[in-house]
Formats: structure tokens, C-alpha cells, sequence
């Protein structure tokens, strides 16, 4: 039995850094009222990589996610310490708008969340509020091609005007992963994005994330074990808030470094 | 431990007794409704059967004959002659043709009483529009006073009530009906006249005009402004002891009996700012503070229901939290406030208490034109006519119940076809 | 990574689905190194009995191999393991296959020894078969012993030890090409011999690659050809 305590001063072991790093996160600390959520907790996410992020529930890996784009502002009594660059430039202590960064780091929530309205306008909801579009041709376009890289568009193309909330779970999802990327993000956040889905929307929205690491940074929190296995390039394992081990997948999946990922990883935690 | 025969035994023994306990639930239930079921329908049979009567009111066919003479007119054009003509002449010359026999000053006056007070304008009207009658005769059905309404109705169903007719004019009566000059017509008064002294010359045109005025200054203030303070308290207010203080508040108020409205509105509107007196304007102002609360309280319900994730949705994708109420809660709630609104309207066009205190209790006979006018509301008519002597007042009172009823019964309809319209699943 | 057990899963199924596939494993590698055994004392006593014991024998050994394979399948399809435990099952299939193999040999080794029994035994070169035997079965016994202990080290000393095994081979096989140049008569019995050494030294290689298993089980390393 690994030893579940978590030491005050622990270090991350493994490979946390990157060469080419989309974002730096350096000793950052997130605190819900007097409650410490996230200890001191360094990592990158490297230019078009797949971060997955795995660990038991309540350890903080859904918070360090949303402190990525700033969601955690929204809740009440929460704090953000470290810092957070992203390419170079930091999330928190300067003047770089939450707007802006939302723009610029797309996210993708648990339950496929589209808005009540149709598939059209759930898709051009971002390039309308931040005036992407110039014209409706423009609004067209973007549409298209955004429905395209979710791999929707054949699905969906004759009832652009039918409600988004009529699609399956499955089809619901890319309609979340297509609104996220009309604005051309950098990042994307995937907060598990499949818990609410069959096997088969899994497997479609696993195979969709691989294509888009293509042209975006993926950071991908999951439940599941498997799934991080599959789709990621590297995984971060956290602990009670700490972040105990980041290592590329394949070794974390066959050999991982530390007791505690092989613990979690094999089934043997109560 | 128990083996599972000894448990099923007493599984199976203690079935019963579920099931008697069930069946009692199930039957209570049953029974609470029916009740509340047959009060409904008593109150209803019993406001119908009462005031079906007073759509219809008894009118007498006269032959009458304006006679310029008898008028002391020369020029229909000139409204000194005409408003010092003496009306009634035309009425009483047409009743003494009709029953020469009436003699003597008593029966007279026993005679003119057949027709309403207010009769002889009837025939001015009638006159001034269309000038071409000018000493010439015509057949006119003539709106019978009210005790010979009362008198002639009871007599038609076989429970004659005479109690304040004499001998010769239940004669006269018995006379008219064998020519067919005396009927039940619609009553045009019931929905086109205000209030009157005179049952028969009652309408609630003006009440009603008076509600709808009301209504729209209460519509006009309430909903914006609860509307904006749900959504502020909701969406963007810290959570700190103020705004749970205010929350305690608005709770309360929406508890607070409804007199008390009244006379903050006496104490505020009138006294300090003289708002006039017995105007929709200031019993609007009154039922707008009454019925603030109920739309706050049902709003933020409304917008509570909004599931957060369209929120963090919006938000995710970078919308200003501005955006997300305008492009997402609010059009998502909307359905809900419209509901909450139209109940809380429809409290306020039934409350009575606040409006006494501001003076809408007056009597008021021209129908209101504007919100600043003197006006009464319905449920405030249907409290003066319950509290009239004149027996014809009471299937009056009936009518105006049916009438506020059946408004509220629309407006509730109205809410549950907007629910149904705007709902949206998600 | 040194302690390994298959213990404290969430699922104590799993834990007893790993426990049973690690035991079946230890037997068949028990009923194998018996094998080896009896196949060298039938050479050396010219016992046929034996030798026929040998060759039913690996019947059950087939057996072993098929059922330990379909648990591994089994527990990779039920429970995805993965880390330690996907190592354990990786490597039990692939021990499996080398035990089987072993076992094959051992037929081989006991079918020759008959043959030899028919022609008539010989009067020279069971020495070297002999001491190819000890060698060998203890090089077997302490791979299997250290897969029961998922000992490392052992494993690694154990590699050592075919150097030493495969050195006697060559040895064995020179000393066999001289008596066969001596008494081509008898070259048919000597051709046997030659089979049989051959069959030892595989069974070492087979031993050899059992201990590369334990260090990818404890260690994570694969050092095959290395």
C-alpha cells in the first residue's frame, strides 16, 4: 500500500517542463476562501500537445484547469498566487483583459453545455460578440469551417437552424468544441469533456482531439484512465492539490515514477 | 440476523397496513379537492345565478313625440336651450297618452316613476343625434326605473317581489306586458356607463377603465424595475450581509398586508408630492410597491433556473457578464418573469385595501380619460355596490364579481399561454 | 519499484485474478523444470518409461499454456490494467510462451533418448550430457525462483550463468565431434546426442530470457537483446 500522506515540501518528479512552452505556470497556488485547493504547482504545456491531467476527485486538477482561463473568477472567496504566463505574458498580475484571454483560451465543459438557440448561432456566438466577422459571408465561413474541424459539419449542415440542445450528447459536445474554436483559441481546455457521453461519442470526440492537436494546445482533464492513455502526450498526476508526477504518457501508463501514479493509475487507492 | 423467510413473513404482514395507509393518503387527497372543487362551483353557481340578471335590464316601449313646444327648443345647435330643456316633459307627455287613466298627483307621479331618472338624456342624445326628429314621434324602448326592474324580473320567474310598487303600477304593468311593450333587453348601461345613484343608469365602464389604467402604471413600474433588481441581485451583487438583508427584506415585504401600502402611499404620494387624489396614477404608484416583491421574488426564481452551465458556456467563451445576462439569462428567464408579472397583475387588480386609503373609494360617475383623472377600480365598485341599499344593486354586484372574475381568469390564461410560447428546453 | 505485489486493488477480484494467473504460472514453471529433469535421468539411466513420462507430460504443460494465456486475455479485457500490473500480465504471457517451450525441448530431449534406447545405449558422451543437465536445470530453477521472489538481481546473476552453460555446449559439441569421428558406426546414436545437447542449451536461452521478463516486471526495463 503506497503511502497516501502527501509531505509538506513535496517536488514535482518527472518531466514537468518543456522546451517549447505554449504556457508556464511557475508555483502557483489556488485558495477557496481559507482553503488551499492547489500547492505550489510548476508545469508547461508545451505548442500543440495534449496535457492530460488525472488524479482521484477533490484534487484539484479541475481548479488548476480553470485558473488557466481565469474561470475560477466567477466563483466567490477564490485566489489565485504564482504565476501563469502564456507565451510569456502572465494571466494575473498584468493588464491582459479576461476577454481577451477567454478568446484566446477556449474551453470545453463536462456536460456539452450549447445555448438554446440554433447550431448556427452557437457557433457564431464568439466571432459575433468579439466582431470577428465582417459580413455574414464572413459569419458564413466561420461557421463552416469551425463545424468542419469538429467534424460536425456533415452531420449538421441541413438544419444549421435547428436548435443546438436537439443534437445527441455526442453531437451536442462537438457543437461546444466548434463554438470554442471559432475564435481560433490557442488553448483548449477540456474539462472531462466525455464524462456525460456513450463509448462511441467517446470515441469520436478522442479521435476530434487528437486532429485538433494539430493546430491547438490541448489541456485535457478526464476521469478516465484510459482516455488519458489514448489521447494525450504527456500526463500530470495530482494529490490532494499537489502535483505529484508529470511524465510523457507512455512511460506514466507502463512505468510511472512515483508510488502514489502507480497507485492511482493500477487501482489501489481506497 | 434474520433468515429471509422470517423477513418475508413480515414483509408480507406489514403489506397490508402500507397499503391501508396509502389508500387513506390517496383518499384524503381525493377529498381535499373535491372540496376545494365544490366551493368553486358554489361560489360560481351562486355569483352567476345572482347577477345573470343584471346583463339584461327591463325597458318600455313609448311612443314619443319631441315636440319643440314642450321642450322650449327652437335650435338644436344651441347648448344653453339645450341644457335648460326640460327632457322629461317628452317622457311624461308620452306615459299619460299611454295610461290616460292615471289621475290625480299621487299616481301621477306613480306613473312617471315607471321610467328610469335619467331616461329623458337618453332621448336627448338620441335627439341631438339625429336632429331630423324634431317634432315628429317615434317608438323608443325606454329604460324602466329600477323597482320596476326588480319587480318585473322576480314577476316573470312567478315570485313577484312588490314590495315597493303600488297596486296601479303592478296594473300598469300587467297592461304593457299584454301589448309586448315591456321586455328584458341587453343592458347597454352595464358596460358602457359609470357608477350611478340609480341601479338601472349603473355601469362599470368606468371601473374597468380605471383597472386598466391602474394596471398599466403598475405594469409600467413594476416590471422594469423588479426586473432590473432580480437580475442585480442574482447576477452581479457581492454576497455580503447588505444584500442578505435586502433579500430578508424584499421577503417580508411581499408579506406585509396590503393596507399598509395604502397608507404609505396616502402618507408619500399625495401628502408629500400631490400626486391627485383618487387618479390611477397614484393607485398604480400604491400597487406598484405592493406588488414589486411578488415579480423580485418570482424573477430571481426565474433567473435561478437558468442552469449555470449556460453561464460558465457563455462565460468560457468570453462573453462580458453584461453579455451573458442580456444574450442568455434573461431571454431564458423571461418566460418565468412574464408569468411572475402577470400573477402579481392580477393580485393587483383584485386588491381593494390600499386603494381605499388613496381616495379611489369616491364616488365617480364620468368615465376616467387619462391617469391623472378621478377613477374607481372594479373590486372597489364591487365594494360600494355591495354596499347600497337599492335591491337592484345586488344582481349588479354579481355582474361586476363575474366580470373581475372573468379578467383574472384571462390574465391567467395569458400567463400559461406565454409560459407554453416562450418555454424552452435545455 | 522493488516490492511488487498484486495486492490492495480497489477490486479484490482483481487482486485474486492476478494472484491466480501468478500461481498457475509458478506451477506450470514447477511442472516444466520436472520435465527437464526427467527427460536427462531418462538419457542417463536409458529409461523408456520415463521418457514416456516425459512426452505425456508436456501434454499437460499445453494445457497450462492455453489456460494461463486465456486469464491474461481474461484480466487484460476486464480490467485494463496498467503500470505494474500490465507489466505482470505482458510479461507472464511472454514467460508463458518461453515455459512452453521449455517444455518442448524437454520432449525433444525425451523422444531422442528413446531413439537412443532402441539402437542400444552407448558407451561414451553421457557425460557431457550429464553435466549440461546440471547446469542447466539449476540455471532453470533459480530463473523460476526468482520470478517467484520478482527478484531482480537473482534474475540478472541468472543471466550470467548462460554464458557459462553456453560455454559447456561448445564444449559438449566438440567432445561429440570427436567420438563421432572415432566410431562412425555408432554416428546415428551420436547425431541423437548432439540433438540433445542442442535441446539443453535452448532450454538455457529459454531460462535466460525468464529472468528478462522479472527485471521488465520489477524494473520497468526491457533488456532483451542486449
Amino acid at each position: 500500500m503506497p503511502d497516501m500522506k502527501v509531505n509538506e515540501k513535496h517536488v514535482t518528479v518527472g518531466k514537468q517542463f518543456h522546451d517549447d512552452p505554449r504556457m508556464t505556470m511557475r508555483n502557483v497556488n489556488v485558495f477557496y476562501g481559507e482553503k488551499q485547493a492547489i500547492h505550489d504547482v510548476s508545469i508547461d504545456i508545451g505548442k500543440n500537445e495534449v496535457m492530460a491531467m488525472i488524479g482521484p476527485s477533490g484534487c484539484g486538477k479541475s481548479t488548476f484547469l480553470r485558473s488557466l482561463n481565469r474561470m475560477n473568477d466567477t466563483v466567490e472567496g477564490c485566489r489565485v498566487e504564482g504565476e501563469i504566463c502564456m507565451d510569456g505574458e502572465s494571466l494575473y498580475n498584468t493588464k491582459l483583459d479576461v476577454v481577451e484571454l477567454r478568446a484566446r483560451v477556449g474551453m470545453v465543459f463536462q456536460k456539452p453545455n450549447p445555448f438554446p438557440k440554433s447550431i448556427y448561432e452557437n457557433v457564431a456566438y464568439g466571432a459575433k460578440i468579439h466582431g470577428l466577422a465582417d459580413s455574414r459571408i464572413d459569419l458564413d465561413e466561420i461557421v463552416e469551417n469551425s463545424l468542419n474541424k469538429a467534424g460536425l459539419w456533415k452531420e449538421v449542415k441541413d438544419r444549421l437552424h435547428q436548435p443546438g440542445t436537439g443534437l445527441s450528447g455526442g453531437q451536442q459536445q462537438r457543437l461546444c468544441i466548434a463554438r470554442a474554436i471559432a475564435v481560433t483559441p490557442e488553448v483548449i481546455l477540456m474539462d472531462e469533456p466525455c464524462s456525460a457521453l456513450d463509448p462511441i461519442a467517446t470515441a469520436r470526440i478522442e479521435e476530434l482531439i487528437k486532429e485538433l492537436s494539430e493546430n491547438f494546445t490541448i489541456a485535457i482533464v478526464t476521469h478516465s484512465m484510459q482516455q488519458a492513455a489514448r489521447v494525450s502526450d504527456r500526463t500530470a498526476y495530482f494529490h490532494l492539490g499537489q502535483l505529484i508526477e508529470v511524465n510523457p504518457t507512455e512511460q506514466v501508463f507502463t512505468m510511472p515514477e512515483h508510488e502514489l501514479t502507480e497507485g492511482y493509475i493500477t487501482g489501489r487507492f481506497g | 440476523m434474520n433468515n429471509s423467510a422470517e423477513n418475508l413473513r413480515r414483509i408480507q404482514k406489514s403489506l397490508k397496513k402500507r397499503y391501508f395507509v396509502e389508500r387513506c393518503f390517496l383518499w384524503s387527497g381525493r377529498a381535499a379537492i373535491t372540496l376545494g372543487l365544490l366551493a368553486v362551483l358554489v361560489l360560481f353557481v351562486d355569483i352567476t345565478s345572482k347577477g345573470y340578471g343584471a346583463f339584461r335590464s327591463t325597458e318600455i316601449l313609448l311612443d314619443i313625440h319631441y315636440d319643440a313646444d314642450a321642450l322650449g327648443i327652437d335650435n338644436l345647435h344651441d347648448e344653453k336651450q339645450l341644457a335648460f330643456a326640460d327632457w322629461d316633459v317628452l317622457l311624461k307627455n308620452a306615459l299619460r297618452e299611454q295610461f290616460p287613466d292615471a289621475s290625480g298627483r299621487k299616481e301621477r307621479k306613480q306613473l312617471y316613476g315607471l321610467v328610469s331618472n335619467g331616461a329623458g338624456f337618453d332621448l336627448k342624445e338620441r335627439l341631438i343625434a339625429n336632429p331630423k326628429l324634431l317634432n315628429t314621434s317615434e317608438k323608443v324602448w325606454i329604460i324602466a326605473d329600477d323597482d320596476i326592474d326588480t319587480y318585473y324580473k322576480s314577476w316573470l320567474s312567478g315570485d313577484p317581489y312588490a314590495e315597493r310598487m303600488s297596486e296601479k303600477q303592478i296594473q300598469w304593468i300587467e297592461v304593457l306586458d299584454e301589448q309586448g311593450a315591456i321586455a328584458l333587453k341587453f343592458s347597454k348601461n352595464l358596460f358602457t356607463r359609470g357608477d350611478s345613484r340609480e341601479p338601472e343608469q349603473a355601469g362599470i365602464w368606468g371601473a374597468v377603465m380605471g383597472s386598466l389604467f391602474t394596471l398599466a402604471i403598475t405594469f409600467c413600474l413594476s416590471f422594469p424595475i423588479g426586473v432590473a433588481a432580480a437580475i442585480y441581485l442574482e447576477e452581479f451583487a457581492p454576497r455580503n450581509r447588505l444584500t442578505d438583508f435586502i433579500e430578508v427584506n424584499i421577503n417580508n415585504l411581499a408579506a406585509v398586508p396590503s393596507i399598509i401600502f395604502g397608507l404609505l402611499g396616502l402618507a408619500i404620494f399625495i401628502n408629500f408630492f400631490h400626486v391627485p387624489r383618487s387618479a390611477p396614477l397614484v393607485g398604480g404608484l400604491v400597487l406598484t410597491l405592493m406588488t414589486l416583491p411578488t415579480i423580485i421574488i418570482t424573477s430571481r426564481a426565474a433567473i435561478k433556473s437558468v442552469p449555470p452551465s449556460i453561464r460558465e458556456a457563455a462565460l468560457g467563451m468570453g462573453a462580458s457578464r453584461h453579455q451573458v445576462v442580456m444574450h442568455h439569462v434573461l431571454p431564458l428567464s423571461m418566460p418565468g418573469m412574464l408569468t411572475g408579472a402577470i400573477i402579481g397583475m392580477a393580485q393587483a387588480l383584485g386588491e381593494t385595501a390600499p386603494l381605499l386609503m388613496i381616495g379611489m373609494v369616491a364616488f365617480i360617475v364620468d368615465i376616467p380619460q387619462g391617469f391623472t383623472d378621478p377613477a374607481t377600480v372594479l373590486p372597489v365598485q364591487i365594494f360600494l355596490w355591495a354596499d347600497s341599499p337599492e335591491r337592484a344593486f345586488v344582481e349588479k354586484t354579481s355582474a361586476a364579481i363575474m366580470v373581475l372574475l372573468s379578467f383574472l381568469i384571462v390574465m391567467n390564461m395569458t400567463a400559461v399561454w406565454i409560459r407554453k410560447r416562450l418555454e424552452r428546453r435545455w | 519499484m522493488d516490492k511488487l505485489s498484486f495486492e490492495n486493488h480497489i477490486a479484490s477480484r482483481y487482486d485474486e485474478e492476478l494472484e491466480q494467473i501468478f500461481s498457475q504460472l509458478m506451477a506450470m514453471g514447477g511442472k516444466v523444470e520436472q520435465q527437464v529433469q526427467l527427460a536427462v535421468k531418462a538419457i542417463l539411466d536409458s529409461d523408456s518409461n520415463i521418457a514416456e513420462r516425459v512426452i505425456q507430460g508436456d501434454k499437460d504443460v499445453d494445457r497450462m499454456e492455453i489456460r494461463i494465456d486465456e486469464d491474461c486475455v481474461l484480466v487484460i479485457a476486464r480490467r485494463q490494467p496498467t503500470a505494474s500490473d500490465l507489466r505482470l500480465v505482458i510479461s507472464v504471457t511472454r514467460a508463458v510462451a518461453d515455459l512452453e517451450r521449455i517444455g518442448d525441448e524437454a520432449e525433444k530431449i525425451a523422444k531422442h533418448a528413446l531413439e537412443l534406447i532402441e539402437h542400444g545405449p552407448l558407451m561414451s558422451g553421457y557425460t557431457v550430457v550429464s553435466q549440461l543437465g546440471v547446469s542447466v536445470t539449476a540455471m532453470l530453477h533459480n530463473a523460476l525462483d526468482a520470478f517467484a521472489r520478482f527478484d531482480a538481481d537473482a534474475a540478472m546473476r541468472t543471466i550470467d550463468e548462460d554464458k557459462q552453460v553456453d560455454q559447456e555446449y561448445k564444449a559438449a559439441l566438440s567432445e561429440l565431434d570427436t567420438l563421432m569421428a572415432s566410431e562412425p558406426a555408432l554416428l546415428k546414436q551420436y547425431l541423437n546426442l548432439v540433438w540433445i545437447v542442442r535441446s539443453l542449451e535452448r532450454i538455457g536461452d529459454h531460462a535466460k530470457n525468464l529472468c528478462e521478463q522479472i527485471v521488465f516486471v520489477a524494473k520497468g526495463k526491457d533488456i532483451r537483446h542486449q
